[in-house]
C-alpha cells in the first residue's frame, strides 16, 4: 500500500502551503525548510499534485530521508530494510535533538554524502506516456500467468534518470510481490526484461529523488492488488482525514491539552489507533511485507522514543520543534500558549512510563514479537468482525460468486439440494431465488432454515426477518426466529417471536390477548403456552415452542420433558432431536446429549449444527481431542460456521495442539481434516486419555 | 425468567454454575485455583452492573461480590463483550487492549482467565 510510496519515494512533497495540510508534512518542512539549500532543491522536485492523500501522507516521510547524514548511495532493496533504515537513521542521528541542532546551524552544509541532482520534469508528452502505460500493463499481465516476460523494442520515451530510477526501483519491488512464489532468478529475469526494454540499466542506481510521475505504474499496481483483495477502498487516507478532523477539534490549545490528558490512559489512544488501523488493514492483508514493515516501523519508533531518556529532549528542543510544527497549523497566535500547555502535560512522566512499559515488553525480542503477533491477530479479528457486522445487524449477506444466479428455477433447485442435505449448495440456490424474487417468503424461510442447520444463526435471523417481512404471520418463520434468538441469548427478541407464533396460530390465537404484546412478561407467555398445551396435548408444535420457552428461562428439566413429549409425536424430526440434545447439553447432561445428537445425525447426516453441538458437548466435558474432530467435521461441511472456528481454536489450545492453531487461523481445512479424521460409525469415540 | 435482569451473560453464568460441579469443572479449579469477580454492565461500563463471583478455588459461581475476602482479579465488561470473550469470539488480551475489559487486582491472576473456562452453550 502506501509503504510503496515510501519505498519508491513518491515525491509528492508539495510546497509548504499544501503540505501543511498534514502535520507530518509540516514537520518535514520544518526540518528541511530550515536549510536553504535543501529547500531550493525541494522546489525543483516536480510537484505533481498528489491526487490521493495516501501517497501524500507517506511521501512526507521522504524528505526526512534527505536529512543530513542520510545515505542515498544504498540501493533501496525492499520495504523492510528501507523502513528500518529510515528509523535507524532517525536514531542514528542520536536523537531528534541533534538532528534539530544540526539543521538549526543553517550552515548550508547539506548532507555531506548525498547530493541530489536536480531533476527537470521531462516534457509530459502524451504519446510516450501511453506507450509506457501499455507496456507496463503488459508486464503486469505477464505476471498473472507467470510467463516469462520478453523484452520488447519500444520507441524512445525520453525518460529522465529520475524516471528510470523510479521505474527500476518500483518494478523490482513490485516484481517481488507479484512473483512471491517464484524464485529470485525468475524475478530478476522478469525485471531485467522490463528494464532492458525501457533502456534502463538495471545495475546503476541513480541518486535522485524519484519524481512523482509514474502514477500509472502505481495505478496498475493498485489494480493488480485490487484483484487479489476484495476489501473496501483505501485505507490510509482514513487516517489522515480522521487526524485532520481531530486537529480541527483541538484547534483550541486548551482543549487539545485536556483531551490529551484524558486520553492519556491507554484506551482512547489505543482505540483510535485501532480504528484507523482497521481501515487500512484491508489493504495490508494483500501485502504482508508492508504489514510487517509498518509494524517494524512502529516498534522501532517506539524504541527510539523510549531510548531517549534525555530530559533535554523533552524539555527544550522537542518543544521548539513542536511549536515550529504547529506554526504551519495556524497556531501562530497561540504558539507559546500551546507550548506551555504541552509542557504542563508532564511529558517526562509520559515518556518514562512509556519507556518502562516498553522495557518490560522488550525483555526479549520474542516478547515483542508476540505482541506484534497479538496485534496482528487483533486486526484480523477486527476485519472479520467488521464483515460480520452487517449480518449481526440483521442484514443478509449474500455470497459473492453464485453459480445459481440465472438458474431457471432456483427455488426448486434449492429445495432439492436441501432435501439431499447439501446445505451450503442449497443456500446458494436459495440466495439466487430471493435475489430473483425478493418477496418470496418460502425462499427466505428455507434459506433461513438452511443457515440454521448450517450453524449460522446470524444469517438465519437475517433471512428469517426477510421471510417475516414477506409473510408476517408464517408460523414456521416465527418459531424459527424465536429459536435463533434463543440461541443468540437474545431473550426479549426470542420471547417476542414466540408470542407472535401463539398469536398468529389459528387454534391458539384466541388465547393470546393482543394488548400484552407490547410489554411481554415471560411468566404471562409461559402461562398462555401451557394453556395451549392443555387445549391440544397432541400438537407436537406446542410442545416444541414450550420447550424453547423453557430454554429461555433455563428451566431445562421442563424443556427436556416438552421436547421428549414432542418427539413421541414426531420421532423423525431431526431438528427436534437436536433441540433435545442441546437442552440436555446446556443443563450439563452431556452424555445424554450426545445420544440425542446421534439420533439427529442418523436422520440427517449433513446436519452441521448437530456436528458442531457434538463438539461442544465433548469440549464441555473436557474431552478436547474428540471435540476437535467434530468441529473439523462440521467445518468441512460448512466452512462459514464462525462459531465452530472459534470453538475449534479453544479446543486446539486446550488439547495442547498449538501446532495446529495456524491451520485453524488460516482455515486450512485439508490439513485439519487429515490431522483430525473422524470415523463416523464409531459414534462413541474411544476416549484417548 | 427467574429474575428481572436480562443479560446474555446470565445464561453463561448459569451454565457455568452447573458446569463447575462436573468433572471438567473440577479440573478447572485444580488448574486455576483463583477467585474471579465479574462486573457486568448491560450497556455502559460501570452502570447498572451485575456482579458475579466465579470462585475457581472452591468451585462455585455466585451472584454478588466475593465474600471470602479480596478476589484475585476483578473484571468489568459490557454484557456483549463478556459473551464475546466467554465464547471465544474475542481474545481477552484484545478485549483489554480495546478497553472492552477492565482489570483490577493481580495481573498474573487475570492472565489465567481464558475463554476455555466457560462452557459453551449448545444450539437448539
Amino acid at each position: 500500500m502506501a509503504m510503496r510510496d515510501l519505498v519508491s519515494g513518491a515525491a509528492a512533497c508539495g510546497d509548504s502551503s499544501s503540505s501543511s495540510a498534514n502535520p507530518l508534512a509540516s514537520l518535514a518542512n520544518a526540518l528541511v525548510g530550515s536549510s536553504s539549500k535543501t529547500q531550493e532543491r525541494l522546489k525543483e522536485i516536480p510537484t505533481s499534485t498528489p491526487t490521493d492523500p495516501t501517497s501524500q501522507f507517506y511521501s512526507t516521510a521522504l524528505p526526512v530521508n534527505h536529512l543530513p547524514g542520510s545515505e542515498f548511495d544504498k540501493p533501496l532493496l525492499d520495504a523492510n530494510s528501507q523502513a528500518s533504515e529510515f528509523l535507524h537513521r532517525f536514531r542514528g542521528a542520536s536523537g531528534l535533538e541533534e538532528t534539530w541542532d544540526e539543521i538549526q546551524r543553517e550552515t548550508g552544509v547539506a548532507g555531506p554524502r548525498q547530493l541530489v541532482p536536480a531533476i527537470q520534469q521531462p516534457p509530459l508528452d502524451g504519446t510516450p506516456q501511453r506507450v509506457l502505460s501499455s507496456f507496463l500493463h503488459s508486464f503486469l499481465d505477464s505476471s498473472r500467468g507467470g510467463v516469462p516476460f520478453h523484452p520488447t523494442p519500444l520507441p524512445m520515451l525520453g525518460l529522465s534518470e529520475g524516471d528510470k530510477q523510479c521505474i527500476r526501483d518500483r518494478s523490482s519491488i513490485m516484481a517481488r510481490h507479484l512473483f512471491a512464489d517464484k524464485s529470485e532468478e525468475f524475478i530478476d529475469a522478469q525485471v531485467n526484461a522490463l528494464l532492458c526494454s525501457l533502456d534502463i540499466d538495471s545495475n546503476v542506481r541513480g541518486k535522485g529523488p524519484m519524481p512523482e510521475r509514474f502514477r500509472e505504474l502505481e495505478d496498475y499496481w493498485n489494480e493488480s492488488q485490487g484483484n487479489m483483495r476484495p476489501g473496501p477502498p483505501p485505507a490510509a487516507d482514513g487516517w489522515i482525514t480522521e487526524f485532520s478532523q481531530h486537529r480541527g477539534k483541538y484547534d483550541n490549545p486548551d482543549s487539545w491539552a485536556n483531551s490529551f490528558e484524558q486520553q492519556h490512559g491507554a484506551n482512547g489512544w489505543a482505540s483510535e489507533f485501532e480504528h484507523s488501523q482497521l481501515s487500512s488493514v484491508g489493504q495490508m492483508q494483500g501485502m504482508n511485507m508492508s504489514n510487517f514493515a509498518a509494524m517494524e516501523q512502529t516498534r522501532m519508533l517506539a524504541n527510539t522514543l523510549a531510548q531517549n531518556g534525555d530530559p533535554k529532549f523533552q524539555n527544550s528542543k522537542f518543544l521548539q520543534f513542536v511549536s515550529k510544527m504547529s506554526r504551519g497549523r495556524q497556531h501562530d497566535a497561540t504558539d507559546d500558549q500551546w507550548v506551555n500547555e504541552f509542557s504542563k502535560l508532564n511529558v517526562n512522566d509520559w515518556a518514562d512510563e512509556f519507556g518502562q512499559q516498553l522495557g518490560e515488553a522488550a525483555l526479549g525480542d520474542s516478547t515483542s514479537d508476540s505482541w506484534a503477533q497479538a496485534y496482528d491477530e487483533f486486526l484480523n479479528e477486527q476485519v472479520a468482525s467488521k464483515q460480520q457486522l452487517d449480518s449481526s445487524r440483521g442484514v443478509y449477506v449474500f455470497s459473492d460468486l453464485n453459480p445459481y444466479v440465472g438458474h431457471p428455477n432456483p427455488l426448486k433447485e434449492g429445495q432439492d439440494l436441501f432435501r439431499k442435505g447439501l446445505l451450503s449448495e442449497a443456500v446458494l440456490a436459495l440466495e439466487a431465488e430471493v435475489l430473483k424474487n425478493p418477496e418470496n417468503a418460502e425462499g427466505w424461510r428455507l434459506l433461513g432454515i438452511a443457515h440454521a442447520e448450517n450453524d449460522d444463526d446470524q444469517q438465519a435471523i437475517a433471512a428469517m426477518m426477510k421471510a417475516q417481512e414477506a409473510d408476517p404471520t408464517n408460523l414456521e418463520v416465527l418459531l424459527a426466529l424465536g429459536v435463533s434468538h434463543t440461541n443468540e441469548l437474545e431473550q426479549t427478541a426470542a420471547l417476542k417471536y414466540l408470542y407472535g407464533w401463539l398469536r398468529h396460530h389459528p387454534k391458539y390465537g384466541t388465547l393470546a390477548p393482543p394488548e400484552i404484546s407490547d410489554s411481554l412478561y415471560y411468566a404471562d407467555v409461559a402461562r398462555l403456552f401451557n394453556e395451549a398445551a392443555e387445549v391440544s396435548p397432541d400438537d407436537a408444535d406446542v410442545h416444541i415452542v414450550l420447550g424453547v420457552m423453557y430454554n429461555l428461562s433455563r428451566e431445562y428439566d421442563k424443556a427436556i420433558a416438552s421436547f421428549e413429549r414432542a418427539l413421541k409425536l414426531k420421532p423423525q424430526d431431526y431438528s427436534l432431536w437436536n433441540k433435545l440434545g442441546a437442552t440436555q447439553a446446556n443443563s450439563i447432561q452431556s452424555a445424554d446429549a450426545i445420544m440425542a445428537y446421534q439420533q439427529a445425525l442418523d436422520l440427517k447426516p449433513n446436519y452441521v449444527r448437530a456436528w458442531a453441538n457434538m463438539g461442544i458437548s465433548y469440549a464441555n466435558q473436557g474431552m478436547y481431542d474428540e471435540s476437535i474432530r467434530y468441529y473439523v467435521r462440521a467445518l468441512a461441511m460448512n466452512p462459514k460456521a464462525e462459531n465452530a472456528w472459534q470453538y475449534l481454536r479453544i479446543s486446539l489450545s486446550c488439547a495442547s495442539r498449538n501446532d495446529m492453531l495456524e491451520a485453524c487461523d488460516s482455515r486450512n481445512l485439508d490439513l485439519l481434516q487429515k490431522e483430525f479424521p473422524l470415523q463416523r460409525d464409531s459414534s462413541t469415540v474411544e476416549v484417548v486419555a | 425468567m427467574a429474575d428481572s435482569s436480562n443479560l446474555k451473560s446470565d445464561a453463561i453464568m448459569e451454565q457455568m454454575k452447573q458446569h463447575i460441579a462436573t468433572d471438567a469443572g473440577k479440573k478447572l479449579t485444580e488448574k486455576i485455583g483463583l477467585v474471579y469477580q465479574f462486573h457486568i454492565a448491560p450497556k455502559k461500563l460501570g452502570f447498572d452492573e451485575v456482579v458475579y463471583t466465579v470462585d475457581l478455588k472452591k468451585g462455585e459461581v455466585t451472584k454478588g461480590p466475593y465474600e471470602g475476602g479480596k478476589p484475585d482479579a476483578t473484571f468489568s465488561f459490557k454484557d456483549e463483550d463478556f459473551v464475546k470473550v466467554a465464547l471465544g469470539k474475542m481474545n481477552p488480551q484484545i478485549a483489554f487492549m480495546r478497553g472492552a475489559m477492565k482489570i483490577k487486582g493481580s495481573l498474573s491472576a487475570a492472565q489465567k482467565f481464558t475463554p476455555d473456562i466457560f462452557p459453551k452453550p449448545s444450539k437448539l
